[in-house]
């Protein structure tokens, strides 16, 4: 096929200074112009700007440009938009590339110019390389099934519930519970307004049980996730209630249940019976038996008191686990936060001393449904106290905990309990001890100067220690007051702490299942903290309420709304287009050896033993290459992404002072996010970094790096997601195999292994990927050049192409 | 106002702090409080020292830190690395911040810190060896202790000799740090107090147990000279609950006693081969060195079991006894270690060496002495009450290490036996007391130092005892001395 002249058009952009400040871009411009198949090179002010995008498409149809190169920001920000422009001015949109100039460059050099500028050359000779190599490509459409699973009850997953069942689509809303509510339903009032908070929720949680598009499944649980955006398939396991839906909810069950526990809803301050229903107002209704607790455990009938008490006859000890298998096209992740414990910090002697309560506690002792029916009791002698300290902080802001974020709500919940406590015993005196009062939002200041106003007493200082008192079982909290500069040492009748909210305990469990990404908290991960605050980067996945971060129940329901109309905008297209970044095949080179079965994360690839060739399943796949990077016949290589592609720019990088440079493979997901992330933060590191960005780390084939190292370089990285996180579920586990046996290659053969290094690094690790530079630009130093040469020689045949 | 200063000290200033606060973790302070709040020294010393306030000083106005005296009143306690949230070193933050005072000149301050320390802190000699650690700012010990006696001379001139003189006799079972500082500050007060001491000589564990590297004792005996000299009766050799019942103090006419034995039994291990010859409880090991006796570790293998501070001044001892080897062997992490970690840090430096994460499992023997250890590594799993992680054996990763002498110093806890039953214990077998007075459940009888709080510093016994003394005044003055 005769290969049409290549006309590629080069951009560089200044990006007002934050580019220009640093990099010389007329420079780069210029030197631009002289690359093999560049016919045009411009700098310009704002790329991304109208003018700039005009410019661009006046520019292909003028100059008949049929590759653009853009050096401005990351891709990761304005790909999309450029790729747009193209299309726009009639050029396929694959037969566009980005050079990172700007996170990856100029915010990262700030003090060395000419370094920032000859290295901004570097990357652009090596977009313009694989520009010239790139193809047009069509994206496959993909339906999307119209239908949403929502996992987890609380306020979040049944706003996001509600809404997408009004919208029209039908929802599947999975709770583990036994009863949907989750945080919300065991809250007194809420802040700032002081609802009552199982009042507002109850009517919500009505309308899930009774609407015609939401099937509730309750006491359930996800257990497998497979597919992709628009059409996921989810197994779903529904434990067994043991009490079939005839149940009338009237209660004569639990009278009679002989065996009794502490209750969960109740967070342990009250009793229930095997079986019981969580709480009053519980949706379903449907009474549960926990086998657990119930006489017949272990298959015998002991005890068949329930079934003798129940008119309906509901009680059925027959029931078994059953799985259910779901199709949808999107998911909402709901699944909440969980409270910190804090016994695990002893100078506050919770779980020693009677009367330390948490703040979940106090809110089921001040709940008039609650056990002491909203009388405020001491636990050790049930009197109503009369001083009582609130402990802010508990948990959170602390490196010791491993929880250094603010939790957000504890504040204005302290606030507000205060405020309880004053309704109902006015004479109460109330010390909050704290280090900042966070009241940001609306109503919040008013709600604060209430609580002063009816004379809760706010003390700067948290109380080193608490003692108790034997007798009286009072508790001493000592502590210095630091905006008078004077220890005290206070006596109370009863201490809440404050307690922050962490990530739940099984959220590596949902992470894994459904491949999503974790920031140094524990929360889930959104897409952008911006831009996309509500978007898993697994397409088709969102985000409701606490489990993306600590947020009150304003928060939690607006980004449930939020979500949900994402969710609907997939299902309202119907289709969504997969990014043409799918496996090509040569069929005469494959032998039917089927490695790339084995390490496709998504199953995409089949061995058809017949027709002695594999078969690949473009929808299903995700798009990571590691397929590609596994065959040993050179018969598999990656659309956007292929082997001749990654090798020009590797030789791009090495055609000139090779033995002074790192060349580093960073994947999109997290170790190019992670070192756009040290961009943003203007992070300082050496420059002779060159970065070659793949979709994942597992597309990294031995060969680019044995290429690398052929060419001269001092150094190679490869870098990518930690493991248990890889974007691609497990992709970046044969990126470490490969490495392994890169490094006895190196050693077997005398050279230093330090030279290739190997970093796992999440976006949110910026700093961890500078220190690696720094790191690497010590090796790079002390390599000899009769090592550059020997590691030539040992890899001479690499490469190929 | 803060001056501008020349551009190479705002550079090292700036260094400095990098260095020494966690600038990556972002360790920084959000002024709690809760430092200086259980910090002995700013008790001692109330509004003189507020190590929270010095911290923020030195973040915002590096000049002034420098030329304060707050800077030098630090004692090495770790109370607040403990108890902080953000797990912040102060004493290291200090200590980092003092050399930086000493290269630029600034001595005036520790001179005014010495006499803060001689006022407030009773036993100041052993406080400013022991405690205080100028040393490690690179000033010389010997010029500080010549100028801290002399003006504990002057202090102790000047002030009247005997105010209103305290009515009532009072009794100190223990002549430990704790024991001392009652005795001394209750005598400044004209109180007629004996102490009761079980060994033969007077100190406690300053005498019995701390190496004499670390506190040389003519300077525990200058300190003793001044109780001598304010009246003060030891009485040496006198056991109560043997020699003496506890009971009949009330008896001999002593109004209020103070109950300061410390913390002398030695955990025991309670695994195969604990009897062995050459397995020694460190408190015995460390005791046997002390009373003089030549003992040649030359060529031998030393292992120690345990984490705080009397396994690390045992290993030290082992290696200035001239062993080949001597082996701190711990069953958690660094981080979790109970000992001071500027003196882990100097352990090192010393040679000896520390094993993380392993527990011994039992002890080999030949022909009746001990001839190595079995050991197991360990894992850290959840956190448990104490709010550090549980270490679970790893099985299958046993392993055996050569060791002449094995010193166990896993923990120690008071012997209490002698005490009446009203006087309640806690569950660790340490005296409650009430925590603002020093109190024992048994009216008159008052307690601190390691046997309410458990092993503990220097520092943290004589602060206890200051309290309580004060407490004992109180009571002493509102009975009338009944």
């Amino acid at each position: 096929m005769a290969k049409e002249d290549i006309r590629i058009g080069v951009y560089v952009c200044h990006c007002g200074l934050n580019i220009a400040g640093s990099v010389d871009c007329e420079e780069v411009a210029k030197f631009a112009a002289k690359l093999p198949n560049v016919v045009l090179a411009r700098d310009y002010r704002y790329t991304c700007s109208d003018q700039g995008q005009e410019l661009i498409k006046k520019d292909i149809k003028e100059f008949r440009l049929n590759r653009v190169v853009v050096a401005s920001c990351t891709p990761r920000l304005h790909e999309p938009t450029f790729r747009r422009v193209c299309e726009e001015a009639g050029l396929n949109k694959y037969l566009f590339e980005m050079a990172n100039i700007r996170e990856q460059c100029s915010w990262v050099h700030l003090n060395d110019r000419k370094a920032a500028t000859e290295k901004a050359k570097d990357l652009v000779k090596m977009a313009v390389a694989k520009a010239a190599l790139l193809e047009p490509a069509e994206e496959i459409e993909v339906p999307i099934i119209r239908k949403a699973l929502v996992i987890g009850g609380g306020v979040a997953g049944i706003q996001a519930a509600l809404d997408l069942a009004d919208t029209g689509y039908k929802v599947y809303l999975v709770e583990k519970e036994p009863s949907i509510g989750g945080m919300m339903a065991r809250i007194d009032k809420t802040f700032p307004t002081m609802d009552c908070s199982i009042c507002i929720l109850a009517p919500k949680m009505s309308d899930v049980g009774r609407h015609p598009n939401i099937e509730l499944l309750t006491n359930s649980e996800v257990v497998d996730v497979k597919g992709y955006i628009g059409n996921f398939r989810v197994k779903v396991l529904k434990k067994p209630r043991y009490v079939k839906e005839d149940c009338s909810a009237c209660g004569e069950c639990s009278k009679v249940c002989p065996m009794i526990a502490p209750n969960e809803f109740d967070a342990g301050l009250a009793l229930r019976h095997a079986v019981y229903t969580p709480f009053a107002q519980a949706v379903p209704s449907t009474y549960i038996i926990d086998m657990n607790l119930c006489l017949n455990k272990d298959g015998i009938m002991v005890c068949e008191k329930c079934i003798k008490a129940c008119e309906r006859q509901a009680i059925d000890f027959t029931m078994k686990p059953e799985t259910i298998e779901l199709e949808v096209g999107t998911i909402i992740v709901a699944t909440g936060a969980d409270v910190f414990d804090p016994s695990t910090l002893p100078q506050y002697g919770y779980g020693r001393y009677l009367n330390v309560i948490t703040s979940l506690e106090f809110e089921r002792l001040i709940n008039a449904g609650g056990p002491s029916g909203g009388r405020l009791i001491r636990p050790s002698d049930l009197k109503i106290p009369k001083r009582v300290a609130f402990i802010q902080c508990v948990g959170s802001r602390s490196s010791k905990t491993g929880r250094t974020y603010c939790s957000n709500v504890c504040c204005m919940n302290t606030i507000k309990d205060s405020l309880l406590i004053k309704e109902h015993w006015p004479e109460t005196e109330i010390y909050v001890f704290y280090v900042d009062i966070r009241a940001y939002g609306k109503g919040f200041e008013d709600l604060y100067k209430r609580a002063k106003n009816e004379g809760v007493k706010f003390i700067r200082g948290l109380p080193a220690e608490i003692f108790e008192d034997r007798k009286t079982r009072n508790l001493w909290l000592i502590g210095e007051n630091t905006l008078l500069k004077e220890p005290y040492k206070m006596s109370f009748d009863l201490v809440v702490l404050s307690v922050g909210l962490e990530p739940r305990k099984d959220a590596e469990l949902i992470q894994r299942l459904l491949t999503l990404s974790r920031t140094q908290d524990g929360f889930f991960m959104e897409a952008h903290p911006k831009l996309r605050p509500v978007d898993a980067a697994t397409g088709g996945i969102f985000f409701a309420g606490c489990a993306e971060a600590p947020k009150d129940i304003k928060d939690s329901v607006t980004q449930a709304s939020a979500a949900a109309a994402r969710a609907g905008i997939l299902m309202a297209k119907g289709k969504v287009t997969v990014e043409a970044i799918t496996p090509i095949l040569d069929l005469e080179k494959c032998k039917a050896c089927g490695l790339c079965v084995k390490v496709c994360p998504y199953n995409a690839i089949t061995l058809n033993k017949e027709l002695k060739r594999v078969e690949i399943v473009e929808a299903a796949c995700g798009g990571c290459g590691t397929c590609a990077a596994e065959c040993p016949s050179d018969a598999l290589t990656q659309n956007h992404f292929t082997d001749e592609q990654i090798i020009a720019q590797i030789d791009a990088v090495t055609g000139q002072d090779a033995d002074k440079k790192i060349v580093a493979f960073c994947c999109n997901w997290c170790a190019y996010a992670g070192a756009d992330f040290a961009g943003v933060s203007r992070m300082q590191y050496p420059h002779n970094v060159r970065i070659i960005r793949t979709m994942c780390s597992g597309r990294v084939a031995p060969k680019f790096v044995e290429r690398a190292f052929a060419r001269g370089a001092a150094a190679v990285l490869v870098a990518g997601c930690h493991p248990g996180d890889c974007h691609y579920i497990n992709a970046n586990y044969h990126t470490q195999r490969r490495v392994e046996r890169l490094w006895k290659k190196m050693e077997q053969n005398g050279l230093n292994k330090e030279r290739l290094q190997l970093l796992w690094v999440s976006a949110a690790e910026g700093e961890r990927f500078a220190s690696k530079i720094y790191e690497m630009q010590r090796i790079v130093e002390s390599v000899t050049p009769d090592e550059i040469e020997r590691a030539k020689k040992v890899f001479a045949k690499a490469g190929g192409a | 106002m803060t001056p501008t200063l020349d551009n190479a000290k705002a550079i090292a200033y700036k260094k400095a702090l990098s260095e020494c606060i966690d600038a990556e973790k972002l360790k920084f302070c959000f002024e709690c409080g809760i430092c200086t709040a259980c910090c002995p020294m700013a008790e001692l010393l109330g509004e003189g020292y507020n190590p929270r306030n010095l911290l923020e000083r030195i973040f915002i106005n590096m000049e002034e830190a420098l030329a304060s005296e707050e800077l030098w009143l630090c004692a090495w306690c770790y109370r607040c690395y403990r108890h902080c949230p953000q797990a912040l070193k102060l004493p290291e933050i200090f200590l980092h911040i003092r050399r930086l005072a000493v290269k630029h000149g600034y001595k005036q301050p520790f001179e005014n810190a010495v006499k803060k320390i001689v006022t407030a802190v009773p036993l100041s000699l052993v406080a400013i060896i022991a405690c205080f650690h100028p040393e490690r700012a690179r000033l010389d010990l010997n010029k500080i202790l010549d100028y801290a006696e002399q003006l504990r001379k002057e202090f102790l001139n000047e002030r009247p000799w005997k105010t209103e003189p305290i009515k009532g006799k009072v009794a100190v079972i223990g002549s430990g740090p704790s024991g001392l500082t009652v005795a001394y500050e209750l005598a400044l007060k004209g109180c007629e107090v004996t102490v009761f001491e079980a060994l033969e000589e007077p100190g406690g564990m300053l005498r019995k147990c701390l190496p004499v590297h670390r506190l040389p004792r003519e300077f525990l005996d200058k300190d003793l000279q001044v109780l001598d000299a304010l009246g003060v009766k030891i009485k040496t050799g006198v056991t109560v609950g043997k020699n003496i019942d506890f009971d009949s103090l009330w008896n001999e006419g002593f109004k209020a006693i103070f109950i300061g034995v410390g913390a002398h039994k030695g955990q025991e291990l309670k695994i195969e081969g604990e009897n062995l010859e050459g397995v020694f409880h460190a408190l015995d090991f460390l005791w046997t060195v002390n009373s003089g006796r030549e003992i040649d570790l030359k060529g031998k293998k030393v292992a120690v079991v345990g984490g705080g501070n009397v396994a690390v001044d045992s290993a030290r001892t082992a290696i200035k006894l001239g062993a080949d080897e001597a082996t701190i062997f711990y069953r958690r992490s660094r981080e979790e270690m109970p000992a001071n970690p500027w003196e882990v840090k100097e352990a090192e430096d010393e040679g000896v060496k520390v094993e993380l994460l392993v527990s011994p499992k039992r002890i080999l023997g030949r022909n009746g002495w001990v001839s190595a250890v079995e050991f197991v590594r360990m894992r850290l799993d959840d956190l448990d009450e104490t709010g550090r992680r549980r270490p679970i054996p790893i099985d299958g990763s046993e392993f055996v290490k050569e060791s002449d002498l094995v010193v166990l110093a896993i923990g120690e806890a008071p012997d209490l036996q002698f005490l009446p039953k009203e006087i309640e214990l806690k569950e660790d077998g340490t005296i409650w007391v009430n925590p603002l007075t020093m109190e024992t459940t048994l009216k008159g009888v008052f307690a601190g130092g390691d046997t309410v709080t458990g092993p503990a510093t220097i520092i943290e016994a004589i602060h206890s005892g200051k309290i309580a003394a004060t407490s004992i005044e109180c009571y002493l003055k509102a009975s009338g001395g009944k």
